[in-house]
This record gives structure tokens, sequence and C-alpha cells, in this order.
């Protein structure tokens, strides 16, 4: 990359008022550390401690979901990257973003699943949030099956973004959008 | 596991004491592990035998921060068996304290109470 192309990605960050960004192979402890210099920005930027918890759990469930599925389809180290951006609007609301990829099928669940939510008020993502919190765990599974889109949904002012970009050999690019 | 056991706390798992003797057992802190379920499998085992053996009282007292919804999932399973446990009759009871400038801690614990039949204290501690 030139210098004319850097600095052109510095602008881009800026005018999109970027807080945070990460676009790469993603580990448990990455996750943890990037969580933390996340949550040291939302501090300078004296955001209201739930509107920052927010944030912060939001930013979570994302990159820990992909997490779990890169492990459950047994990714390797190239194909377990998350792209990862923490950003403000022009209203100052902060905008969660992430992505990953997918296998085409998986990211067609997926999004039909985001779509479902994202026409769910708050009572209805309630009563969807504890429904899922009393059903049995599946088996061998360690994580918190299938709570963590919903719990988005909910954290989240406006309804869910989520957005399938194909990709060839049957995979896609999948990515959601949450609002706080 | 009959015995006491303190597990200090890490960057996103919470600091557990359970203390057999007193019949108290703490939690505190931050709760995002990615396998949660395998993080309180041992905190699990420990109410599970506690609360098999003899009629003493078991005490929570909580004083947690964030949770992932693994962790959430987690907590579910431990209010389940202190149900369970109330139903035959056994003394349980849950004091859950936060810091009154997060209404987010808060509402977590509203919600678990709104399932749970057995004392459970949320505790604005500034």
């Amino acid at each position: 990359m030139n210098d004319t192309d850097f600095f052109g990605l510095r602008e881009l960050f800026t005018r999109n008022r970027i807080l945070l960004c990460f676009n790469g192979p993603i580990s448990r402890s990455l996750i943890e550390e990037i969580g933390n210099a996340l949550k040291n920005y939302l501090q300078a930027d004296n955001a209201q401690p739930s509107a920052a918890m927010d944030v912060f759990s939001i930013y979570i469930e994302m990159t820990q979901n992909i997490r779990h599925y890169a492990i459950k389809k047994g990714y390797g180290e190239a194909d377990r990257s998350a792209t990862i951006i923490v950003a403000r609007d022009t209203a100052g609301a902060y905008l969660v973003q992430a992505g990953n990829m997918v296998e085409e099928a998986d990211g067609k669940a997926l999004a039909a699943r985001v779509a479902e939510l994202a026409a769910l008020d708050k009572p209805a993502l309630k009563a969807a949030y504890k429904e899922q919190l009393r059903r049995p765990r599946d088996e061998g599974a360690s994580s918190g099956a299938g709570l963590g889109l919903i719990d988005i949904a909910r954290k989240s002012s406006q309804p869910l973004v989520g957005r399938l970009t194909p990709l060839p050999n049957g995979k896609a690019f999948f990515s959601i959008q949450a609002v706080i | 596991m009959s015995q006491t056991f303190i597990l200090p706390a890490t960057q996103s798992t919470p600091a557990i004491t359970a203390d057999w003797d007193a019949g108290l057992l703490s939690i505190a802190g931050d709760s995002y592990p990615e396998n949660s379920f395998d993080f309180f499998t041992a905190t699990i085992e420990w109410i599970q035998s506690f609360l098999a053996e003899g009629n003493r009282p078991l005490r929570l007292e909580l004083r947690l921060v964030y949770m992932n919804t693994s962790s959430v999932k987690a907590m579910m399973d431990i209010f389940d068996l202190l149900e369970e446990a109330h139903g035959r009759g056994r003394a349980v009871s849950v004091d859950w304290l936060y810091d009154p400038r997060n209404e987010r801690v808060e509402m977590l614990a509203e919600e678990f109470r709104e399932d749970c039949s057995f004392p459970f204290n949320i505790i604005a501690q500034a």
C-alpha cells in the first residue's frame, strides 16, 4: 500500500467517525484485548455507563459468535478472520458492526434470523430471549446456544441490519450492525 | 467437593469463593468467558454437593457486573438448582449487590429474579 492509499484509509476512518477497527484472524485473547481497548475508548469518550456496557456487550456477543462458528466449522487460521468496527453516527449514537466469512447456506439462515429479530418489538424480543434461555443446551455446546443474537437485538436501539455478500466457492461474507 | 474453594478473577472471569462451613457462595466481577458452561461446572458441582448434604442454608452473594449470554445461561442453571432446593423446603437465598450508577446490572438481576420464588434481594451499594 502506498502512502496515498494509507492517507485515504485514515480519511475514511475519520469521515466515518470510526473509534476502533479490526480486521484479521481473531483469538480469545485478542477479543479480550480489543474489548479492553474499547472499554477505555468509551470511558475517554464519556459514554454513559449503561451505553458503554451495551456497546461492550454487543461487541462480545458478536465476536464470540464469530469464534464459536469458526471453531464449529473447523476453520483454519485464514478463515478465522473477523472484521469489527465501532463508530459513532452523526447523532452521536454508537454503531457496532462485525462480519465474518460463512458457508453461504449458513449465511442465508443467519440473515433470515436477523430479519426475523429485526421485526420484533422489545417485549417480543424479551419473550424470545426467555424462551431461548429455557431451551436445553445442545449436547457438547459450551456457548450461549442462540442467546447472543437475541441479546444484541434487545440492546440495539434500532432494528438489526444483516448483510450477506456472496463469495466464490459456496462462501459468503455475513455482517451485522447494531446501534446504541 | 465438600470443601471451600477460591478462584481468583481474571479479565473475563469473576472471582468465586465457595465457603462450605459458612454456606456462602460469592461471585464478583465480569463474566464473559468463551466457554462459560465449562467455567461454571466446578461451582455448579459445589452447589449440588452442598444442597445434597444436611439441611444448612445456602446464601449466594453476587457482585456480578457484566455477563455474556453464555454466563447468563450458566447462572440460570445455578438459580434452577436453588429453586428446586427451595421447593423441597431448603433455605436458599440470593443477595445481588450492584453499583446504582449502572442501571444495566439492576435490570439483569431483575430479569433473573422474575423466574425465582426463593428470597432474592437486589441491593444498591454505592
